[in-house]
């Protein structure tokens, strides 16, 4: 007899680091661990997953093999049909490496794996910022650029699981250069390496992070003012054509640069020149675990849902 | 009586199944309805005899060639309830069908230019007018949908964002219209009824995920997404006149009337080659026309327009990530420009999408409304609405 499955397993993969959860079946989290991604890419990965499950559940004091209900959240597009993932330009062979099948080799069929940006908005979903929103959008600025879409309540994946995809926009570089098809044209103009050489090219010098330049705008560095001026001003266009598309309620900003108020405020301050209907943007409540809170709530609703249909046929019985 | 609603819902799901069996698979024995339903031979022939009572199906022959007792064939009558679609565009364009989706008549004429009420009552005469030479009762015509471009607002009733016509913006356009017509009618954006009139009757059949983009006097997106048009929170979702491409999108003509649309819209065409030095011409179509004649001017500007649409199309690709594009509406639905934009679109999209041309053209719409009229009809006449009532508690006992 198979023991019951008390907890789910749920983790958030990045290209710089790994953050994993082990949550009971109400999503509570019980034991979570980050650590920096295995350079190595591809198989070392999921095997970096799999292992940390493992760490977690002993942590926890469970058996592994109670834990059937994982979901983890990579920076790619999946295919509906096969569940290979594509797009993941930040991780080493892991379009070469089948994550789903491997994982659901070791932990079972409860396995799933989603888009990190598609979970981060189910995590504003169910627990942050877009929780009455019916038709909603997760827009993740940091390294890249990604979206998450909620249509009529529900995640929206498109026809090849790369709704969403917004790094190829054509809103910033020459979409027909050779540069655009590799990273995307938008993702050239507002990714972080973007903003660090516009900083560089505009004759700032101190800068070597994003980081470096949020700080010396507020410290009064006028050329930083600039580049994050003419940054807000690229994502407005990219704001103004979502809600040209989708009539949106609310578009959720978040990513290591989309969270910081020196961008979004300054975004907000530029829709009305771009859009000529008011548009609400606001920054994540979840910030940098909305991808892993999300993964949690999906991994803890598959647990209920395993374990329901058997308690209400003891009701009939 | 407690037992009763019960009843009633499962006569209601047996009255569904076997209409939807005469529906896709007329002419159609008893027998044969009992094994493609899985009801009884008893129930299906209740449904059946209630059915003929109602004027819902009638017998059109029987079964041949076989040793024994031949069976009645019964098919949906023509007369079981009629549905109207309507298309307020430039041209005004005036479709009846009946119950099980065949189109008996069409008609269409200029749409009247003052626009407003004088608009609404040349639906109404054309619709009278169709209805009597199809010797039916305007009454009979149960269900009606109307295609207008715009914005409906759910609120008002009211049509906005649709600058093509004038004098809609004010009107309760829903609560005129079915006073007029004495049935109900339902607004639906006639770019999102052109999408389902594709995937009814067209290019875009058995297609989960569709964009339909339209280009003409006005240019908007239609997107249908796992089975259901994309509507966004206020009716605007697909106003894509309004994406920052082809200029300034600060400038005041672009604010106005959109950025894309005042570029690419058929005036927007007229425009830009005049502005090249083309000298005046009255259409989109004259521009076309040119340019297959071999003026440079001409072919640039329609350069332009593909390349602008291909943008579009790539922010759709970027966006939603549709399994195919339709391109329709006056300008494009044409054969040559869907060959450009397609030629654009394999430079710009990492992520390549086919693209067909609209095979219904200009009926797109009509077709569309016909089709969520017939939906709307089959639902009043066959939904199981009760279903969701609460269950009946039993009376309280003393323990």
């Amino acid at each position: 007899m198979t023991r019951e499955s008390t907890h789910c397993f749920a983790a958030d993969l990045g290209g710089t680091k790994l953050a994993a959860a082990m949550a009971d079946a109400h999503g509570r989290i019980v034991a979570e661990l980050t650590e920096p991604t295995d350079r190595r890419g591809g198989a070392h990965v999921a095997e970096q997953i799999a292992a940390s499950a493992l760490k977690l559940a002993h942590a926890v004091g469970i058996e592994a093999a109670r834990v059937r209900h994982v979901m983890v959240g990579v920076p790619g597009a999946i295919d509906p049909l096969t569940g290979r993932v594509s797009l993941t330009p930040n991780i080493e062979g892991l379009q070469d490496f089948d994550v789903l099948d491997y994982l659901r080799g070791r932990f079972g069929p409860g396995v799933e794996i989603e888009n990190d940006v598609n979970l981060a908005m189910l995590g504003e979903q169910t627990l942050g910022c877009a929780s009455r929103c019916r038709n909603a959008a997760f827009l993740a600025l940091g390294t890249g650029a990604g979206l998450g879409l909620l249509i009529d309540g529900k995640l929206f994946r498109g026809a090849r699981g790369s709704a969403g995809e917004i790094a190829d926009l054509p809103i910033g570089r020459d979409p027909t250069s050779q540069a655009a098809a590799t990273s995307g044209a938008f993702e050239l103009e507002v990714g972080s390496l973007a903003i660090v050489e516009r900083y560089r090219r505009q004759g700032g010098a101190a800068a070597v992070t994003v980081r470096d330049i949020f700080r010396l705008a507020q410290e009064g560095d006028e050329v930083a003012a600039v580049v994050l001026d003419t940054t807000a001003r690229w994502v407005a266009l990219a704001v103004a054509t979502l809600q040209s598309l989708l009539d949106l309620e609310l578009i959720v900003f978040g990513g290591s640069i989309g969270v910081r108020p020196e961008l979004y405020e300054r975004v907000r301050l530029a829709l009305p020149a771009h859009f000529s209907r008011p548009i609400t943007i606001a920054p994540s409540r979840l910030g940098d675990r909305a991808g892993l809170i999300g993964a949690v709530c999906a991994a803890a609703r598959a647990l209920r849902q395993d374990r329901e249909p058997a308690q209400h046929a003891l009701h009939l019985t | 009586m407690p037992s009763q609603p019960m009843a009633s819902v499962t006569r209601q799901l047996s009255r569904r199944s076997v209409f939807e069996a005469l529906l896709h698979r007329s002419p159609i024995s008893r027998a044969d309805l009992a094994k493609v339903t899985g009801l009884s031979k008893q129930t299906t022939s209740e449904v059946i005899d209630a059915f003929e009572q109602q004027g819902l199906v009638r017998p059109i022959g029987r079964t041949s060639g076989n040793v024994g007792r031949t069976a009645v064939l019964y098919e949906l009558s023509p007369d079981g309830g009629h549905v109207l679609g309507i298309d307020l565009g430039a041209r005004l364009t005036v479709t009846l069908g009946d119950i099980a989706g065949r189109v008996l008549a069409e008609t269409d004429e200029p749409t009247d230019s003052r626009g407003g009420a004088w608009a609404l009552e040349q639906i109404a005469r054309l619709a009278d007018r169709l209805a009597r030479d199809n010797h039916t009762h305007p009454s009979r015509i149960r269900s009606i949908v109307l295609a207008t471009p715009g914005v409906v607002n759910p609120r008002s009733g009211a049509i906005e964002m649709a600058p093509n016509i004038t004098g809609l913006g004010h009107l309760n356009v829903v609560g005129l219209l079915s006073e007029k017509l004495g049935s109900p009618v339902a607004i639906e954006n006639d770019i999102n009824l052109a999408l389902l009139g594709e995937i009814w009757h067209g290019c875009a059949q058995n297609v989960a995920n569709v964009a339909f983009l339209a280009l003409g006097t006005g240019v908007g997106l239609g997107l249908y997404v796992n089975g259901q048009l994309v509507r966004g929170e206020n009716g605007a979702a697909g106003e894509i006149g309004y994406l920052p491409i082809g200029g300034d999108p600060l400038q005041a003509e672009a604010r106005l009337q959109g950025c894309l649309e005042y570029q690419v819209g058929a005036h927007g065409i007229v425009r830009r080659y005049r502005e090249a030095g083309g000298g005046d011409v009255g259409s989109a179509r004259e521009v076309f026309e040119r340019a297959q004649s071999g003026d440079p001017r001409a072919t640039d500007v329609i350069d332009e327009t593909a390349r602008l649409t291909g943008l579009a199309a790539a922010t759709v690709i970027a966006t939603v990530d549709p399994q195919l594009i339709v391109l329709g509406g006056s300008v494009g639905a044409r054969a040559d420009f869907a060959d450009k934009v397609a030629r654009v679109l394999l430079r710009l999209a990492p992520r390549p999408v086919e693209i067909r041309t609209s095979t219904l053209g200009k009926r797109a719409g009509v077709v569309g409304a016909l089709s969520v009229a017939l939906n709307k009809l089959h639902d009043e006449l066959f939904s199981v609405a009760d279903l969701a009532a609460a269950l009946p508690l039993p009376p309280p006992r003393v323990q």
